[in-house]
């Protein structure tokens, strides 16, 4: 902008100005997260473990997008040793308008399959009309303190990492399914190797490229795993590991869903969870998920 | 009539044969089973083939570890049928994993936190005592039938002695087969815990399953066991009723002795499942009534009414009351109550699966593969049939060549281990 705009600015202008600020913050957040991957894929090769790659952020400003911040918070909780990490997540309940945007990257992330789904949207609707309210509530794995899924796994191939995500060897899982069965939040799905394009005249490239879930390559080839095997949500544990925010997060159009180390009490998420409004499902089960909402 | 038994076995269990290969190299695509519906009818009959087993099994060991004498003739087919019901059980649940080869990873990479992984070792531990159990008992038939038999008949006879001779001293045999009675008894009392391990445990595997309010309760490994003790009974009558030694003079006693227990492990089921269904209904609390409701009223509510009740219930009761002493009725009430478990079994798995994990969660993503309805696909039933082939040919094959009804040996031995007296082994 030309300095003498700068001098004659009017009201209308200003807000203008400040939306097309709010944009830039915005497509920065999610440009760095969309781009870096492609980018991080050709170092991944050298760097494979390494953990927390510095991925540049732009210089901190006070009303930066909260993207850049939990992307801030995640550099910080890699530099600790992962013992010392505690993710999780947080989602406002009033914020979510039940787009599914979060459903449908995850899918696209994790290149997931027909009947595989790691973080549907539940509908309610409350109250009859005129009365009536809609209410949206997106389920994560909750990542559970006490996991009833791991203790029940026979072969020890699916467990809770140090950092409190709960995963499954794909390379070990049996494809027993009591996890799947043993999960009181349906959180667990069976990979039956289907493809969308199924009974079509072929089967699309496009659902026969591989996933990277947890930071290694696994192509869909017959009955190899993941197929026949349990998944779930990881909470994007091969992004995080390279200081991105878990898909859903970063798509979230209302940002609503928010992801970071509740061990850092300078973290939002530790700030949110000590808000009085806070809940989480199925309480009286005792298994204490990591997954918290604000309603 | 025999050719036909035959011919149709061995169709059907080349058919099962098929379809299981198939299954294999296909994956666990074949099934309607979804990711919400997690298990499905081979659960069912893994189960149901567990339960005979044990049911059996206890049932020798009321011979060969509490001394009944009266049944004694129906002692080794009681064994081998626990052996090939165990056989069964294995291979149902070994065609549900998702990767059947790794199977084994279940005994390297054990959880010591996991029941299935602990009913694991306790099916291994289970097989081995079946196995030593009929062996002991068999083992002298087994060698004088290598001696009178010729050729590859011989040669299996000899292996199935794993070297064991009979002594040709009358005295030193006698000592020997009391020996063995002892070991029969010592294994069965080693048994007992572990065949209420294999079916309470398998009942276990749903019963700490916290998820699912239907199966979550410390009630649900009793049922299991008690509807185990039907199953195995039920198994016994008919297959004695039928198969049996018709000429034998205690023929009619052994099947009327089968009937009678039958009738009392049948009545202790009806009292749990009475108290299950009651007290449930009554407090109505959604989770678990609603699930009930389903069973007793819902779209498959004739796997309760027709299976668990009539066929399974009211008419193996009803034939042992009015036809007391014929055996061919005593025999088809066993059989009414073999096919009524199938009913218990299906309705002890599948109905925990109708209700969503959270309010909305059914509606929350659309797929085939995401549905809370079943219906066990055409791979399955054929899956299913031809297993059930496959483990009734190497059961019928157990019957026609294993002395199960030879009582040459070591009959009428029972009890003599607790006394070791050579004087109450009465021939």
């Amino acid at each position: 902008m030309s300095e003498k705009n700068e001098t004659l600015v009017t009201p209308q202008e200003e807000v203008k100005d400040s939306r097309l600020g709010f944009l830039k913050k915005i497509s920065s957040g999610v440009f760095a997260s969309l781009l870096l991957p492609a980018v991080l894929k050709t170092k991944q090769i050298q760097a494979a473990e390494q953990d927390g790659v510095e991925i540049s952020l732009p210089e901190q400003k006070d009303d930066e997008d909260v993207i850049l911040r939990m992307m801030r918070e995640i550099q910080r909780a890699l530099a600790k040793p992962v013992e010392e990490r505690h993710w999780a997540m947080v989602i406002d309940l009033r914020k979510c308008v039940g787009c599914r945007a979060c459903t449908v990257s995850c899918i696209a992330e994790n290149k997931l399959p027909p009947g595989v789904v790691y973080r549907p949207v539940m509908e309610e609707e409350i109250g009859t009309y005129p009365n009536v309210t809609r209410t949206y509530l997106p389920r994560p794995c909750l990542h559970c303190s006490k996991p009833p899924c791991t203790p029940v796994c026979p072969v020890r191939a699916t467990y809770k990492r140090k950092d409190g995500i709960v995963v499954i060897d794909y390379e070990k899982c049996i494809g027993c399914r009591y996890c799947v069965t043993a999960c009181p939040y349906g959180a667990r799905s069976f990979d039956f190797g289907e493809f969308y394009t199924n009974n079509t005249p072929q089967i699309e490239s496009y659902e026969m490229q591989a996933d990277f879930e947890y930071g290694r390559e696994w192509k869909r080839d017959g009955k190899k795993s993941p197929v026949n095997n349990a998944r779930k949500c990881h909470f994007c544990l091969h992004r995080i590991e390279k200081g991105l925010l878990p898909q859903c997060v970063v798509t979230c159009i209302g940002r609503a869903t928010y992801f970071g180390d509740v061990n850092d009490k300078e973290s939002i998420i530790s700030e949110l969870i000590g808000r009085p409004n806070v809940m989480r499902l199925k309480e009286e089960l005792g298994t204490e998920p990591n997954c918290y909402y604000l309603v | 009539m025999k050719k036909l038994f035959w011919s149709a076995l061995i169709v059907l269990s080349s058919i099962g044969v098929i379809a299981i290969i198939w299954r294999l190299s296909v994956g666990m695509k074949i099934t309607a089973l979804s990711s919400t519906v997690s298990w499905g009818m081979w659960v069912a009959f893994y189960i149901y083939f567990i339960g005979l087993s044990a049911g059996s099994f206890l049932f020798s060991t009321l011979i060969y570890v509490f001394g009944i004498h009266k049944l004694e003739k129906a002692g080794k087919m009681a064994l081998i049928s626990a052996l090939f019901a165990l056989l069964g059980g294995m291979l149902f649940v070994w065609m549900d994993l998702g990767h059947p080869w790794r199977f084994w990873r279940i005994l390297t990479n054990w959880n010591y936190r996991s029941v299935l992984a602990w009913e694991t070792l306790f099916y291994v531990f289970y097989i081995t005592v079946v196995g030593l159990e009929i062996y002991h008992l068999m083992k002298f038939d087994f060698y004088n039938l290598a001696q009178k038999c010729s050729g590859w008949k011989k040669s299996i006879y000899n292996f199935l002695t794993l070297g064991f001779r009979v002594p040709d001293d009358p005295q030193q045999l006698e000592a020997m087969q009391h020996k063995t009675m002892k070991t029969v008894k010592l294994l069965g009392i080693i048994g007992i815990p572990i065949a209420i391990g294999v079916h309470g445990g398998t009942g276990a595997l749903f019963a700490v399953v916290a998820a699912k309010p239907y199966w979550f309760g410390p009630i649900f490994p009793i049922i299991f066991i008690v509807s185990a003790l039907v199953s195995g009974a039920a198994l016994s009558t008919f297959l004695y009723a039928f198969f049996g030694e018709k000429d034998d003079k205690d023929y009619l006693d052994i099947v009327k002795a089968l009937a009678n227990y039958l009738v009392l492990f049948i009545g202790i089921d009806v009292l749990l499942m009475f108290s299950e269904f009651s007290v449930n209904l009554y407090a109505g609390l959604p989770d678990h009534s609603r699930v009930l409701h389903q069973i007793l009223f819902g779209s498959y509510s004739y796997i309760f009414w027709v299976g668990q009740l009539f066929l399974g219930i009211i008419l193996p009761i009803i034939l042992i009351a009015l036809k007391k002493n014929d055996p061919k009725w005593l025999g088809a009430a066993g059989l009414s109550a073999v096919i009524g478990i199938i009913a218990v079994r299906l309705n002890l798995v599948i109905p925990a699966y109708i209700l969503p994990a959270l309010k909305g969660l059914d509606k929350a993503y659309q797929d085939p593969r995401w549905s809370y309805f079943y219906f066990p696909s055409i791979g399955e039933w054929i899956t299913t049939v031809g297993a059930i082939a496959i483990i009734i040919t190497g059961f019928a094959v157990a019957w026609r060549f294993l002395p199960i009804f030879d009582h040459s040996n070591v009959t009428g031995l029972v009890g003599a281990g607790s006394t070791g007296g050579v004087e109450h082994g009465k021939r």
